[in-house]
């Protein structure tokens, strides 16, 4: 927050400032992720460990740029985005459904949640080889498997959510002249917007792993499954070029998230900083 | 021993009649939370108000003067008797009835404007239009400039003004409060009360108010329904017959013995409840 106020006021004074304010607040936001990244070079450089086993940073870098020359970098992140992103939207919409149906309605309750609760503590890879057995080893089995596992956190978040909707709010608006549909879509899921956008948040990593390890597990195209090749031709660079990607990605999926977050939830934030 | 005295009155013929707005009668509410025993919050209520009465409902915590208040809303279904509004047997809740929380259950994720307007959307008016009732009735309310506020953003006043505008702009006949000025300081609740009085007599409308407030009641009310606890039963109906004209009746005569009357009315419950 500190580093944001900071920008600001850097940005009246002069661009290069500005700048070296903007570059000294990631410093101090990533020193810890700078030192690492040192450190393995240091630890590669001086020949502490083989190169097979850890490759110097900037053969990595290396390797990520003459992937990215050679289009493969693409190719394999955009399976890896698509795959993700399809599963990812597929839970999202179906655990919001599924959550808000448990929520108000007893039956899909008595129908769906038991389901729900022993689904949700088991290892959801353990159906990997069913799904191989009906879809193959293609996109299908994939994003069925990130769906499986990134369902959950939404589902029960969307429950607890659609619960803990205050009775008055709901009486006011059944005052006002809303009806079943009415109270759903404009009381019951902008209420719980707040939790269902908690449950999203942490279902979209998971969405990500599942893409890679699914990749990594069934082979084809994809990050996870480059990272699988390199490693079966002994090439480290580019084992450890998939980990810096990954890490990337993962990354700006998350701040896309939050920035996505901030902007639903402007009602909300103000609240908090009411509290505050 | 205490019969609901709905005689109380200087000798009105009222239940059943063209002036009753709305008539309670036998109301009995069981209150059966899922543990824990059951309590009968509301024992055999019979009450008429008025065509565009003040009644304040008074009575210590417990003594059902909520439940009663949500029935007529109909946002609890009434179980055992009848209550009727403007002829209607009251079955679900509806904007007829407007009704005021006291922590004002505004919709935190819409502005104010869009608070007041969500009712006139409901009922289909169209947008223009109800841009138009939404500012006309937050001027009313003093609002004016907060249009785009959200909830979080304005003081417990604000927000319970806002709270009632947004019944309001529906122009309900019956106006059902919540001890809605319950979570305001002194100074505003000075200030909200004095602006309910102006409103109510702008625009007339059947208000039945909940408080625990004595003082509160008298100042706002024609007539003062005193309920008991444990079980809710109506204690006594007392008309305050306030001359209000005069802007400084809080300091007349007529109103501290009526807020003493009251008071010692409760007081005998205080007695009695002692186990």
């Amino acid at each position: 927050m500190a580093v944001i106020g900071r920008t600001e006021d850097g940005v009246r004074s002069s661009p290069v400032a500005s700048a070296l304010v903007w570059l000294a607040g990631i410093a101090r936001e990533y020193g810890s992720l700078v030192l690492v990244l040192i450190c393995w070079e240091l630890v590669a450089r001086l020949s502490l460990v083989p190169p097979y086993l850890m490759p110097p940073f900037n053969e990595v870098l290396v390797r990520i740029w003459a992937e990215i020359g050679d289009g493969t970098l693409w190719v394999n992140l955009l399976d890896t985005l698509r795959r993700t992103l399809v599963g990812f939207g597929i839970a999202v919409v179906a655990g919001v459904a599924i959550g808000l149906l448990l929520a108000r309605s007893s039956t899909a309750e008595w129908l769906v949640g038991p389901l729900v609760s022993i689904g949700f503590p088991l290892p959801k890879i353990v159906f990997l080889p069913i799904f191989i057995l009906w879809f193959g080893v293609y996109d299908t089995s994939k994003v069925i498997m990130i769906v499986c596992d990134a369902i959950f956190p939404v589902i029960t978040a969307t429950v607890a959510g659609a619960q803990g909707v205050e009775r008055q709010i709901i009486w006011s608006a059944r005052n006002l002249g809303a009806g079943e549909r009415d109270l759903l879509w404009t009381i019951i899921l902008p209420a719980a917007a707040p939790q269902i956008l908690s449950g999203i948040e942490v279902s979209l990593p998971i969405a990500l792993i599942v893409a890679v390890i699914t990749e990594m597990m069934l082979g084809g195209t994809g990050i996870g499954a480059a990272m699988m090749e390199s490693w079966r031709f002994a090439e480290s660079t580019g084992v450890f070029a998939g980990l810096l990607e990954l890490s990337i990605i993962g990354f700006l999926l998350i701040r896309s998230m939050n920035a996505l977050r901030r902007r639903l939830l402007r009602w909300h934030a103000e609240a908090q900083a009411d509290l505050v | 021993m205490v019969a609901p005295m709905e005689h109380a009155g200087p000798g009105r013929v009222e239940t059943g009649s063209e002036d009753a707005q709305i008539v309670v009668s036998g109301v009995s509410h069981v209150y059966r939370p899922k543990h824990g025993r059951q309590v009968l919050a509301l024992d055999d209520i019979n009450l008429t108000v008025r065509r565009n009465e003040f009644v304040a409902l008074l009575g210590p915590s417990g003594c059902g003067k909520s439940t009663l208040l949500y029935l007529t809303g109909g946002f609890l279904p009434v179980e055992q008797g009848t209550i009727c509004v403007l002829g209607e047997t009251v079955r679900k809740p509806g904007p007829d009835r407007g009704i005021v929380f006291q922590h004002f259950a505004l919709f935190p994720w819409k502005t104010v404007r869009a608070n007041v307007m969500y009712g006139l959307e409901r009922k289909g008016v169209p947008r223009r239009e109800a841009e138009v009732r939404a500012a006309e009735i937050l001027v009313q309310v003093g609002l004016k400039g907060f249009e785009d506020s959200y909830p979080s953003q304005l003081s417990g006043g604000m927000r319970q003004r806002a709270a009632i505008a947004r019944t309001l702009v529906l122009d309900p006949a019956t106006l059902l409060m919540d001890e809605p000025f319950g979570a305001l300081d002194a100074q505003t609740r000075n200030l909200m009360q004095i602006e309910l009085l102006a409103l109510w007599r702008r625009s007339p409308k059947a208000v039945v108010f909940v408080t625990h407030d004595v003082h509160e009641a008298v100042y706002l009310a024609e007539r003062v329904v005193v309920m008991s606890a444990r079980p809710g039963r109506i204690k006594a109906i007392v008309e305050t017959g306030i001359d209000r004209s005069d802007p400084e009746f809080v300091k007349s005569r007529a109103f501290v013995e009526k807020v003493d009357e009251i008071w010692h009315l409760i007081h005998e419950e205080d007695g009695k409840a002692a186990p």
